[in-house]
């Protein structure tokens, strides 16, 4: 029996601004019962004073989590399974990886891998593995990876995957957006035989955002500057993103990728499958986990 | 017997990528930091990702007594090495009268005695079977006298010639000493400003991480005395070479006082 709106639980991570914060409002706004992710505890508790004064009897939550630690992303995790315990249904209908960061430079994160790789790629593949079992405690569980455009006409670096050696922001950044419809591609093939889930990857168009000011300096910074402008209003790509997390029956067609409510098709470079099997492998390794002990 | 690289300053930016760039080559290490917490989760994750085998031990170098349970940590495991890589070092940029007596030996205690402590007691394990690599981390600033860095200046000159030195002393015994003299690199929010505020010439000097420690790890295996990364940067050194160090020291002077300006026109 498919679950009425009010009855149904989503995580959001990055949902303390641009598009995770309006889809974050979005959901909550249906009477979803929300729980954000964001990194800055003040502003998680702004956020959510922002979004009850605006919607009222909302319900909505924050944790916080530095999302390129997987020592955070585990705690977060069992936060989370904390906080969903304690309801009724004990489980998680959907899962929005939406936080992401781009960056000037290399940065070394404490595990010993990139920033932009960490945060926008590791930490939503660990994220759904420690989520698993409370998205497949429900009908029809549901993990959304917001990609982007950038995703085409890239590769992944199989020799330096950190991009430890040559170091460049935007190829970073695209490689890591390509990694995330390549592990939604992964992930449906994986659980398909043994769980009711569906992976999708969102790709927002241009939207408005700081997401290019924040990690970076000179020409990156100023460029986004000049083209964010022309971008739509975060919570118009949010919409796109909302619809795919509650319409039923999305994927009838086995459609993955997605862009303004319309199933649309990723880069070749993703769809191959042995280039997401051996980024998948690899990725255990990066975040010490086994896949099989999940049941994937 | 199984050997280790023992990598000091681990988890910082440079030792980090010193840490990444072993682990991919296959190599066994054995970390140090202050941290525990950190080192905990580097080793983590370098033991999962590149099938190696990651020891870690945390120790304060300007610290006596953390520095002998270091030692007699190693000791007890058995432990045998074959390179070393001396990363730990710090800075407490401004004038040498406006620091506290208590910055002014912590810079001693671990840029020159936490090195030669370190360097003395690894060689001591070391594995006889095979050539030992030692790498110290000195710098572009040893090769001239630094105002508003007069103190660590000077400490990384102590390492190019305490490496150099050394090297020679050493060599029949199969070991081979590196100095590796970077100029500043985008490890940390703070080098980052600083490089920013340094503007082009700032960004030109700069290198990624992972490129210089992974050249590095190359030159010393071929036994190379020093390495500064960079074209620019080894044209630079020779500017040491060519003009008085008096009139270089009030160049750099100058230089920093502006930039310090420019600094704090941003902030
Ligand atoms: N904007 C576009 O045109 C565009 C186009 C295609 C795809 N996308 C994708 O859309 C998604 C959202 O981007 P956006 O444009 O909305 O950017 P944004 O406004 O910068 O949002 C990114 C979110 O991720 C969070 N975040 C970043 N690093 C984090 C970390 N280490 N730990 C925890 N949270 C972290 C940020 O937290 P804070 O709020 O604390 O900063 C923020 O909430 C991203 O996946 C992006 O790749 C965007």
């Amino acid at each position: 029996m498919e679950k009425t709106e009010k009855q149904k639980t989503a995580v959001v991570t990055g949902a303390t601004s641009g598009i995770g914060l309006a889809i974050a409002s979005e959901l909550a706004a249906k009477g979803i019962n929300v729980i954000g992710i964001g990194r800055d505890s003040e502003l998680c508790k702004k956020v959510k004073n922002n979004i009850e004064s605006l919607y009222g009897d909302v319900r909505i939550e924050y944790l916080t989590a530095d999302l390129s630690k997987l020592s955070h992303i585990r705690q977060l995790s069992s936060n989370i399974k904390n906080m969903a315990n304690s309801e009724d249904d004990k489980s998680i209908d959907i899962l929005i990886n939406n936080a992401a960061t781009v960056s000037s430079w290399f940065v070394g994160t404490e595990d010993g891998l990139e920033l932009q790789f960490a945060v926008n790629h590791l930490a939503p593949f660990l994220l759904t593995h420690e989520l698993l079992p409370l998205l497949a405690a429900c009908s029809q569980g549901r993990v959304i990876t917001v990609s982007s455009s950038s995703h085409y006409r890239t590769r992944i670096r199989w020799n330096d995957i950190l991009m430890r050696k040559n170091y460049n922001c935007l190829k970073a950044y695209k490689q890591s957006k390509l990694a995330n419809v390549l592990f939604t591609a992964e992930l449906n093939r994986r659980s398909e035989s043994n769980m009711n889930l569906i992976a999708l990857a969102a790709d927002p168009g241009l939207v408005n955002t700081n997401i290019g000011l924040k990690g970076t300096s000179g020409i990156v910074r100023w460029v986004w500057k000049k083209r964010s402008k022309k971008g739509v209003n975060p919570k118009k790509a949010a919409q796109s993103i909302v619809y795919l997390a509650l319409t039923p029956d999305i994927n009838r067609f086995n459609e993955i990728y997605w862009k303004d409510c319309k199933p649309k098709r990723p880069g070749r470079y993703a769809q191959k499958e042995d280039n997401a099997s051996k980024l998948w492998k690899i990725s255990e390794k990066m975040c010490g986990i086994k896949s099989a002990d999940y049941g994937l | 017997m199984k050997s280790f690289v023992c990598i000091t300053g681990a988890t910082g930016g440079l030792g980090k990528a010193f840490a990444v760039e072993c682990a991919s080559r296959g190599w066994n290490l054995f970390l140090t930091d202050l941290s525990g917490k950190n080192l905990e989760n580097l080793s983590r994750g370098l033991a999962s990702t590149y099938d190696i085998e990651a020891l870690y031990y945390p120790c304060d170098l300007a610290n006596d007594g953390s520095q002998k349970d270091f030692f007699a940590y190693i000791q007890k495991e058995k432990l045998e090495f074959d390179i070393l890589i001396n990363v730990a070092g710090l800075d407490f940029e401004g004038f040498f009268t406006e620091r506290t007596p208590q910055q002014i030996r912590t810079i001693t205690r671990v840029n020159i005695e936490g090195n030669l402590e370190m360097t003395y007691a690894i060689l001591k394990a070391r594995d006889k079977e095979k050539p030992f690599r030692i790498i110290n981390v000195s710098s572009l600033a040893a090769f001239y006298p630094m105002p508003i860095k007069a103190m660590y200046s000077a400490s990384k000159r102590f390492l190019l010639n305490f490496s150099m030195a050394l090297r020679e002393e050493l060599r029949p015994a199969g070991v081979t000493v590196t100095a590796l003299c970077p100029a500043g690199m985008p490890t940390t929010e703070g080098c980052r400003q600083s490089i920013e505020s340094q503007g082009f010439a700032g960004r030109l000097t700069t290198k990624n991480v992972g490129y210089v420690a992974s050249k590095t790890i190359d030159h010393a295996l071929k036994g190379h005395a020093v390495y500064i990364p960079g074209l620019l940067n080894r044209m630079l050194r020779f500017v040491g070479f060519m003009f008085p160090s008096g009139l270089l020291a009030r160049a750099i002077c100058e230089r920093w006082k502006s930039t310090r300006k420019r600094k704090e026109a941003i902030l």
